[in-house]
């Protein structure tokens, strides 16, 4: 039997598979297909620290092998998510990590501390593509001093794993993770789905309600293996990969690009049974071809003499 | 709600633009109710990426199979025409959604339809009709021969008024007919689904006669079992329509209240 285990910023999970925040279970409930506990980790919806209804329809299009849509994370209130969702989710007898989204600097530090406080969750996944309001509505993880206030403020209020999801842009990227690291997060997580946008030609008006949206699913994996294979080469941390993953072979091409753990999401709506399948698939094919470690697999795309550089944390 | 692979029975032409997809499903069949969908997967397709969501139109008595009646609109369906044939199995996941409720006393209702709206109440229909309930359906499209499962209605006993817009003989709306019966009939529930006219119009008379009164929605899914948030429609949360609110469609619907979505 191979080993699958693999210990991510301090996270130990049997195996290297979670989910995409937001593409899997309703409200702490989550058995409707598989028992969560196949997963190696598990990352519910991200939560904000308020109530929020949300983006108006329509939410979801369908565009060639992917997903345009604009939820706009809708949030139970606090007191639901403390009392309803967060004892439900403590239950699981897997890692939780429960992502977090804010529309100030002391929004996320607010969210951080009380999601630490609530004593459930193995880590804490803060969710950088929000647009900050206050630097003309550029998204926090698109400017490294933004990333870099706003890990620093979150680092503050938890001893928990903090992981940073990033937003994916390229010109930002590696400054980005770069303040990132600097500010003390333990890991990364990518991509979040990237900005999209359809325009019916008949209308000439944006087909989604909120007009800008986001594009996931298997139309923007190579563009994520991209970036998990850059930020392997430009950080120490370890990496979340993710982005139109769907098969036993896309988990393996996540971690030969530098990935330590990969996250199912779009598939998921589709093809519900995909991550336990993958699951199965990547132990076969790790058997067929004399793989006893998991871990052996991340980074393998990078020349053998390839090191990673030096961590770059200041506090 | 499971996801199987539910092999084919039939997939054939059943009037107009729709065709007719019979599966084997006994433990979906089993545990669906009336308004309740199914959502269809084309197998190894990128595009379609995303499942299509359909109503149930019948299942048969044993509960062993269950029928789709969909119109044939763009790729998906155009796809399920053509690889869905027997000795294939569909992958499907269901039941999802929630249903009709038939209250436990009604003895007559109103079935109220439009276009691929209809497909979504001839199982409605055959429940009553098991529970002694006698069923008026009240259906229009733009032709005739889309007028999904007429016959299924009269077969049940009651009575059944059509209006295609394609036919000038066709002076009186559905929605004539309905009034025009209610003068005399005493409806314990309506049902509707395919039209904001006719929720508007069926939730009015629901309103004059204190009945309770439901319609099946429609939305564009992503998962169709409540995950991903894309399905909402904006609601009224109370019955004077003074405060409102989104809901999915997928779970909390398809089936509403007409207050609910009357004007909402
Ligand atoms: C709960 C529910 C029950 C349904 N029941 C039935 C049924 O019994 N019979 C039937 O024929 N159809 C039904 N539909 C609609 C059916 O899902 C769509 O017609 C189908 O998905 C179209 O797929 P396509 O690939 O052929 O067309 P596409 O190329 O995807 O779309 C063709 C056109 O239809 C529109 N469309 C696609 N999906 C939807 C949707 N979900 N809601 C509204 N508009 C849409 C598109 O915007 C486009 O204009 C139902 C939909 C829902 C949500
Ligand atoms: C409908 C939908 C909702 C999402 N909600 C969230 C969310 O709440 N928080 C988050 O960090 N990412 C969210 N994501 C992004 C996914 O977690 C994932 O990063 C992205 O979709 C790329 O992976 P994929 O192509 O496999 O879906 C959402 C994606 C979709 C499609
Ligand atoms: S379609 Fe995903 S929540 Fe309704």
């Amino acid at each position: 039997m191979p080993d699958l285990s693999i210990t991510i910023a301090g996270i130990e999970m049997k195996n290297p598979l979670t989910v995409g925040s937001g593409t899997y279970g309703h409200h702490g409930r989550f058995s409707q297909f598989f028992p969560v506990e196949t997963m190696g980790a598990l990352v519910p919806k991200t939560i904000r620290p308020h109530q929020w209804p949300g983006n108006p329809p329509q939410r979801v299009l369908e565009v060639p092998a992917g997903l345009h849509s604009s939820v706009g994370i809708p949030s139970i209130p606090w007191e639901q998510f403390e009392t309803e969702d967060a004892p439900r989710l403590k239950a699981l007898n897997l890692p939780v990590i429960q992502s977090v989204i804010g529309r100030t600097e002391d929004e996320y530090a607010e969210v951080v501390r009380r999601c630490t406080e609530l004593d459930a969750f193995a880590g804490l996944e803060l969710n950088l593509s929000c647009p900050n309001l206050k630097q003309g509505g550029l998204d926090f993880g698109y400017d490294p001093e933004a990333a870099f206030r706003l890990v620093s403020r979150a680092r503050q209020q938890t001893d928990l794993p903090l992981i940073a999801k990033l937003a994916p842009d390229y010109s930002s990227l590696v400054p980005v993770a770069q303040a990132i690291e600097a500010a003390g997060a333990d890991a990364v997580a990518l991509v979040n789905a990237p900005r999209a946008m359809c325009i019916d030609a008949d209308t000439l008006k944006p087909m989604i309600g909120n007009g800008v949206g986001a594009l996931s699913g298997p139309a923007i994996k190579p563009m994520a293996v991209y970036m998990v294979w850059t930020l392997y080469r430009a950080i120490s941390l370890p990496i979340f990969g993710m982005g139109g993953v769907a098969t036993y072979r896309d988990v393996i091409e996540f971690m030969a690009a530098g990935a330590a753990a990969v996250a199912f999401g779009t598939v998921s709506y589709v093809d519900p049974m995909a991550l336990p399948r993958a699951l199965r698939e990547l132990e076969a094919w790790m058997v067929q071809n004399g793989i006893d470690d998991v871990t052996q697999l991340v980074g393998a795309a990078h020349d053998a003499d390839f090191e990673r550089p030096q961590s770059r944390r200041v506090a | 709600m499971e996801q199987i692979d539910a092999p084919v029975v039939s997939n054939v032409h059943l009037t107009g633009e729709y065709w007719l997809l019979e599966v084997e499903a006994p433990s979906v069949a089993a545990a669906l109710e009336p308004g309740q969908f199914v959502n269809i997967r084309i197998r190894d397709s990128l595009a379609p990426f995303l499942r299509r969501p359909f109503s149930v139109y019948r299942v048969n008595p044993e509960k062993t199979r269950l029928q789709v009646a969909y119109k044939i609109l763009g790729n998906g369906t155009r796809l399920m025409k053509e690889t869905l044939q027997p000795g294939t199995a569909c992958d499907l996941i269901g039941p999802l959604g929630k249903g009709f409720e038939l209250p436990e006393d009604a003895k007559t209702i109103a079935l109220v339809g439009r276009g691929i709206g209809i497909a979504a109440l001839p199982m409605l229909a055959d429940l009553a009709a098991a529970r002694g309930v006698t069923s008026h359906a009240f259906l229009s499209a733009r032709s005739r021969d889309n007028l999904v499962g007429a016959e299924i209605f009269a077969s049940h006993g009651g009575q059944v008024f059509t209006h295609a817009d394609d036919t000038p003989d066709d002076v009186a709306l559905v929605t004539d007919h309905l009034l025009r019966m209610a003068e005399s009939t005493a409806f314990d529930a309506l049902y509707v689904c395919g039209s904001n006219r006719l929720i508007r119009q069926v939730d009015q008379l629901a309103r004059a006669r204190g009945i309770p009164a439901q319609s099946a929605m429609e939305q564009h899914m992503a998962c169709g079992f409540g995950d991903c948030h894309g399905c909402i429609i904006e609601v009224n949360l109370d019955r004077d329509g003074d405060t409102r609110g989104y809901r999915e469609v997928c779970h909390h619907g398809p089936v509403f209240d007409t207050w609910e979505v009357a004007n909402a």
